[in-house]
């Protein structure tokens, strides 16, 4: 089955080619911003003449760019892209356009298990990773259970079954914050909010290393997406097989999320701001939604990382807060939306 | 390649023309946590990362040194012209970068340890001060006199600090039973503090008896908890500056059974000269003395 003719290959690359420019254009300015005070103008002089012989460079600049911004810029594009694609394979396989990991409660597991392996002294990997993914899976089997009556998924019972499961994991997570006294406190309550203030290269080859191979994964089942969107019977019939391609895809995703909040704590509705957008640019094709989705989720969390840490005149607010204040109210109109 | 050869020019340059920050001459120097640190001999552009730090650093009359302090670093008044740091507890990497500081000096209980794992990978000097006690934090004054050459200042500091607290430890010595102390640092929940703190190190030492005292730091309490526990004295820290005391102090009045109450013995103290580890403590503990044991103290100016 040819699934990939030519002309939608072309699509793919011209609506990722424009995407992967703003990315690119975004990156630029969120290396060239920041506290040490230098002007946008003279940040991104700085950024270019990286590559290029100028003497008149400045060593303190191009430290700060290249070891304190450039990585935790690449991680908040690598969790912009997961938190985006997770929310659209999430739409798609339970067919509600409010499915999110953050409102799933996916998001909450894992930093309930986050936390357990925190409070219990794990190193961020592979310690607190597992406990963030078993939280995951855990919720996420949770949700699946409360909301399947027999085999059909209902709109209204999903969404409402994650509501609960994230309060859950909310009274969960504050008895556990209380349970702690020490000077770990404070770092788990900005952790929680989505942080991206302290991070190490080797934090970015992690959670490339997890989250890239999940990307291929997803484009390579995006078809298989689409078929599963017009029903289970025509699915099965055009040879998807429907158990198992959920299953992969529920468990990548949830693998992938895990991953960044682990690293990063949590950001919430980027998954629904992302893929309600490109959606109404680019229609439904998840072939082309999914390489659009990492790109543009991507350039997104840079830009709501920059303002986290651009917009306070002393120290930064958590990312978390800003996709939150942004991507709340879209929750709310959507949902009014749907229901008219 | 050619960036390579770029790369090492910039790197000679800069240890051949660092004479003029301080950088050429540098000694080794072990820590409070017992890590090796490289300290330039004469540091001039030292970076605060706690306001306690600021403020022993200012005690020493060396507060020309400072390029950088933390927020809230508010004592002495000069400190609060210095580029702010983020605060302790949350350091802003990219502003002490650029700083270029030569030094930085760092405080275990509170400075995160990734930070401070960052700041030296990129080259940054980071001495660690690790004050528990009233005696180390003598012993802290004494090593950051010692990094930033004012030996003979942190020893007369020291002198007058030991003096003050004899002063006291005399005083109370003739005390033949301690009042019960309740010492409130956080509203709600009620918080106060447990034995591994300064404040009970100066409360017993002001001739108090910590009701609280336990093996956790800050433990929390109930209304009905301290109503049983029935202090003699009650004292509240300013965490907020001073301005939720006359609330706190209404609530507490309503319980006509707890002898602070009924004698009216509920005192505010400034959070600043009690829980930050500089030489300032020894006013809090002369207050603490004052608020305790007033009989014992009146002597005392």
């Amino acid at each position: 089955m040819n699934s990939f003719n030519t002309s939608l290959i072309s699509r793919i690359l011209t609506v990722s080619s424009c995407l992967f420019i703003f990315l690119l254009g975004i990156m630029l300015l969120a290396l060239s911003a920041g506290s040490a005070g230098s002007g946008i103008r003279e940040g991104i002089r700085a950024v270019f003449s990286f590559f290029v012989e100028d003497p008149a460079r400045d060593p303190i600049l191009q430290t700060i760019i290249w070891q304190i911004r450039f990585p935790r810029v690449i991680l908040a594009a690598l969790v912009g892209a997961t938190l985006s694609l997770g929310g659209l394979v999430f739409q798609a396989l339970l067919r509600n356009p409010l499915a999110e990991p953050y409102i799933l409660g996916i998001s909450g597991g894992s930093a309930i298990g986050a936390i357990i392996g925190i409070l219990m002294g794990f190193s961020r990997f592979p310690g607190v990773s597992i406990t963030a993914f078993a939280g995951s899976m855990a919720t996420l089997s949770l949700v699946l259970m409360m909301s399947s009556g027999q085999t059909v998924l209902k709109k209204d019972a999903l969404l409402l079954s994650g509501v609960m499961v994230n309060a859950f994991c909310s009274a969960v997570i504050m008895f556990l914050i209380s349970l702690t006294q020490d000077a770990r406190l404070h770092n788990i309550i900005f952790w929680l909010m989505g942080d991206f203030s302290l991070v190490e290269m080797n934090q970015v080859y992690i959670v490339a290393a997890t989250v890239l191979p999940c990307f291929v994964l997803v484009f390579c089942l995006s078809n298989s997406m689409n078929l599963m969107l017009m029903g289970k019977d025509i699915a099965q019939s055009m040879g998807v097989n429907f158990k198992l391609v959920t299953i992969a895809l529920l468990i990548t995703t949830s693998f992938m999320v895990s991953a960044t909040v682990a690293q990063c704590g949590l950001i919430g509705f980027v998954g629904l701001v992302i893929p309600h957008l490109l959606r109404l640019l680019l229609g439904a094709d998840h072939r082309l939604m999914v390489p659009a989705c990492i790109i543009g989720g991507a350039g997104y969390m840079v830009t709501c990382d920059l303002l986290a840490r651009t917009l306070p005149e002393h120290g930064e607010i958590p990312a978390g807060v800003i996709t939150a204040i942004i991507g709340a109210p879209l929750f709310i109109f959507l949902l009014k939306k749907s229901k008219s | 390649m050619r960036k390579i050869y770029y790369i090492c020019g910039v790197i000679l340059l800069s240890i051949f023309f660092g004479g003029e920050t301080g950088y050429c001459q540098s000694r080794e120097v072990e820590d409070s946590l017992g890590r090796l640190v490289h300290v330039p001999t004469n540091p001039v552009r030292v970076v605060s990362l706690a306001p306690s730090v600021t403020e022993v650093v200012f005690a020493l009359e060396q507060g020309h040194r400072l390029t950088g302090a933390t927020r809230f670093s508010n004592y002495p008044p000069e400190a609060k012209h210095l580029p702010r740091v983020g605060s302790y507890i949350h350091l802003d990497v990219e502003k002490i970068v650029s700083l270029r500081p030569d030094l930085c000096l760092a405080i275990k209980d509170g400075n995160p340890v990734d930070a401070i794992r960052k700041l030296e990978r990129l080259g940054i000097p980071v001495y660690a001060v690790d004050p528990r006690n009233l005696k180390a934090v003598m012993g802290m004054i004494s090593d950051i006199g010692g990094l930033l050459g004012a030996e003979a200042k942190a020893d007369e500091i020291i002198e007058d600090m030991q003096e003050r607290v004899e002063k006291i430890r005399a005083a109370v010595s003739g005390i033949s039973e301690y009042p019960a102390v309740f010492f409130q640092i956080g509203v709600a929940p009620i918080v106060s503090v447990g034995t591994d703190t300064f404040l009970h190190e100066l409360i017993t030492l002001a001739g108090g008896k910590n009701m609280t005292a336990g093996p956790k730091p800050y433990p929390r309490f109930t209304v009905e908890q301290v109503i049983v526990m029935a202090p003699d004295v009650m004292i509240i820290t300013s965490m907020d500056r001073g301005k939720g005391f006359d609330s706190v102090r209404a609530r507490w009045k309503q319980w006509e059974n707890i002898p602070a109450v009924k004698n009216n013995r509920i005192y505010l103290i400034d959070s600043d000269i009690v829980d930050r580890p500089t030489p300032r403590l020894v006013e809090g503990l002369e207050v603490l003395a004052g608020y305790i044991n007033p009989d014992a103290f009146q002597a005392i100016p």
